[in-house]
């Protein structure tokens, strides 16, 4: 399943990898626990904050993933490659 | 056999002899104050040279520390990083942070002789002693440099290499000189009379402050805390070479407190010696004693940050308390580093280093220990503030040193989180995470601190590892 590492960030004690086709998000001694979101399951990602951001990813299911205090390059380039995934995939409307 | 002896030991004393005799008939016998003071310089300007010489060496100190206390696949970052600070630092120092710190100016930073231009007059807050403003410069900008240093150990094993760069820029040339025109350089809080002798505060305070703010906005270690929060060990992978850098760092502050009288004619340099020392033992066995307490079980890794938390709270009061308030002084910082460290760990802030409660603590137990301690004599022999509560001197000595921690932690907090935000909204403060578990040591500088072992692992070996091996290079290394 290992694919291409698009973009990628560091949030309080947890990461989050974005591949042309899910995301991960992952905790754990050596990253070991994937939560891991295809893009289809993806409503939205907003980045609120400047300093600390927290980057909220919106699943179809109503959950709200969110991955706090990352750093604002991380978390733009994090955004920009999941949407522009989704618009390659034709996702969005 | 016994009188050949004898004669050969003869012959080899009259030879050392001649020259020194030869000299005596051709030079007058020294005479005069010009010339015992040109002596009294010259053995102050050499002692000098010598405690920077010590407190440079502290660098070895810290490297070997953070080289301990990090896992192998980060040590090649900390001795890179070491070696760049050094290289920024003593670079900015020279060009203006000297001048801020002890140039004259006003109460808050010094505004003359930037790139040492200026001569003894010009660097007013150092004009109590004689040496040339160069032996002047390398003690201090040692000092600038050991502060730097505490800075990076909280904020080991995920770090941009740029970050570091960066900072010690701003930090050396201007948050610490500011700080230590303050209380060194003739500013508002040495006019109150702060009594911080060789820098509890200037040095070890407003490192760690400069530490916790990186730290707070760095975030902790990929792995440092669970999914329910729970803190987890992240242990170093060599005790013996941490133990060799405290043993270091001990060593060179018999540079770093009793060098800074700046002379060693007529200065209590001995003295100064013996706290130091008292103090550091006092304050390994503190911490070993809370360790056994808490653990049961003797950690090396804080008996060594006892020690330097003993170092560092004696730093401020070295010369204005007698050898068993030392004592009390190391041992209180030993525990009171041990409780902290168990509580920097538990709120969430990743210090692999302990930096935060050696250096933070430390320095702050250390400039309140000197209101509390210092006695009458000392303090008219060093002519610096007040003697302490417990010598009748009330609680005004106190109040000053209690100001200046405020002052000077308060500003290096806000000034760094400042620095460090604005790093982190622009460039980021942290390396990516693949590259934080791959180690730094080949994301940032592209070569192994270990090679051999670790290029060893990364290929077939029964590791598991399906990488073939190079031609040339066996499990063992590279074939001869």
């Amino acid at each position: 399943m290992e694919q291409r590492l698009l973009a990628q960030g560091t949030g309080t004690n947890n990461t989050i990898n974005v591949y042309p086709d899910r995301v991960e998000i992952r905790t754990g001694w050596d990253n070991e626990n994937a939560n891991s979101l295809g893009l289809k399951q993806i409503a939205n990602v907003s980045i609120r904050g400047l300093v600390n951001c927290t980057l909220t990813i919106e699943v179809n299911d109503g959950r709200r993933l969110n991955v706090e205090r990352m750093a604002l390059p991380d978390a733009r380039q994090v955004k920009a490659a999941i949407e522009a995934q989704k618009q390659k995939a034709g996702l969005y409307e | 056999m016994r009188r050949f002896l004898l004669l050969v030991m003869t012959a080899l004393l009259m030879i050392a002899a001649l020259p020194a005799a030869a000299f005596a008939q051709e030079t007058p016998v020294v005479q005069g104050t010009e010339t015992l003071a040109d002596v009294a310089l010259a053995v102050d300007t050499m002692w000098v040279i010598v405690a920077a010489l010590l407190v440079l060496f502290m660098q070895a100190g810290f490297a070997m520390l953070e080289v301990g206390f990090s896992r192998m696949k980060n040590v090649g970052s900390v001795v890179a990083k070491i070696l760049a600070m050094m290289g920024i630092g003593i670079v900015v120092f020279w060009a203006v942070g000297f001048a801020f710190t002890f140039g004259a100016g006003n109460a808050i930073i010094g505004t003359q002789g930037f790139f040492l231009s200026g001569d003894e007059a010009t660097y007013a807050g150092l004009s109590w002693t004689a040496v040339p403003v160069s032996a002047k410069f390398l003690f201090q900008v040692a000092f600038a440099l050991v502060s730097l240093a505490i800075v990076w150990g909280t904020m080991l094993e995920r770090t941009k290499f740029a970050v570091y760069c960066i900072f010690a820029v701003v930090f050396a040339g201007l948050i610490y000189p500011i700080v230590g025109h303050w209380i060194w350089g003739g500013g508002w809080l040495s006019e109150f009379g702060m009594q911080d002798f060789a820098g509890s505060t200037v040095v070890h305070l407003s490192g760690a402050m400069a530490a916790l703010a990186g730290t707070l906005l760095l975030g902790p270690r990929i792995g440092k805390y669970d999914d329910a929060g729970n803190p987890q060990t992240i242990p170093g992978h060599n005790m013996p070479l941490a133990v060799l850098g405290v043993i270091i760092l001990w060593v060179g502050w018999w540079g770093f407190n009793p060098g800074s009288t700046m002379a060693a004619v007529g200065q209590s340099i001995g003295d100064i010696a013996l706290t130091t020392n008292l103090a550091a033992g006092a304050g390994v066995l503190g911490a070993m004693i809370m360790s056994y307490l808490v653990k049961r079980n003797i950690d090396v890794g804080m008996a060594g940050n006892g020690a330097i938390a003993a170092l560092v709270a004696i730093t401020a009061a070295c010369a204005f308390v007698a050898p068993w308030a030392a004592i009390v002084i190391g041992f209180i910082a030993g525990v009171i580093m041990y409780t902290v460290l168990l509580l920097v760990d538990k709120i969430g802030v990743d210090d692999p280093l302990g930096a935060i409660a050696a250096h933070g603590m430390g320095g702050i137990w250390g400039t309140l220990s000197t209101g509390l301690f210092a006695t009458p004599e000392l303090v008219e022999a060093t002519g610096f503030g007040q003697p302490g509560l417990l010598y009748g001197g009330g609680f005004g000595q106190l109040g000053v040193q209690a100001l200046g921690i405020v002052a000077c932690g308060g500003f290096v907090f806000v000034t760094s989180y400042a620095v460090f935000a604005v790093l982190k909204a622009t460039i980021g403060l942290r390396v990516k995470p693949e590259h934080e578990l791959d180690g730094l040591d080949i994301s940032e500088h592209g070569v192994y601190g270990y090679s051999e072992q670790l290029i060893a692992t990364d290929y077939q070996n029964g590791s598991g590892s399906s990488m073939p091996i190079p031609e040339g290079r066996t499990t063992q290394g590279t074939a001869s």
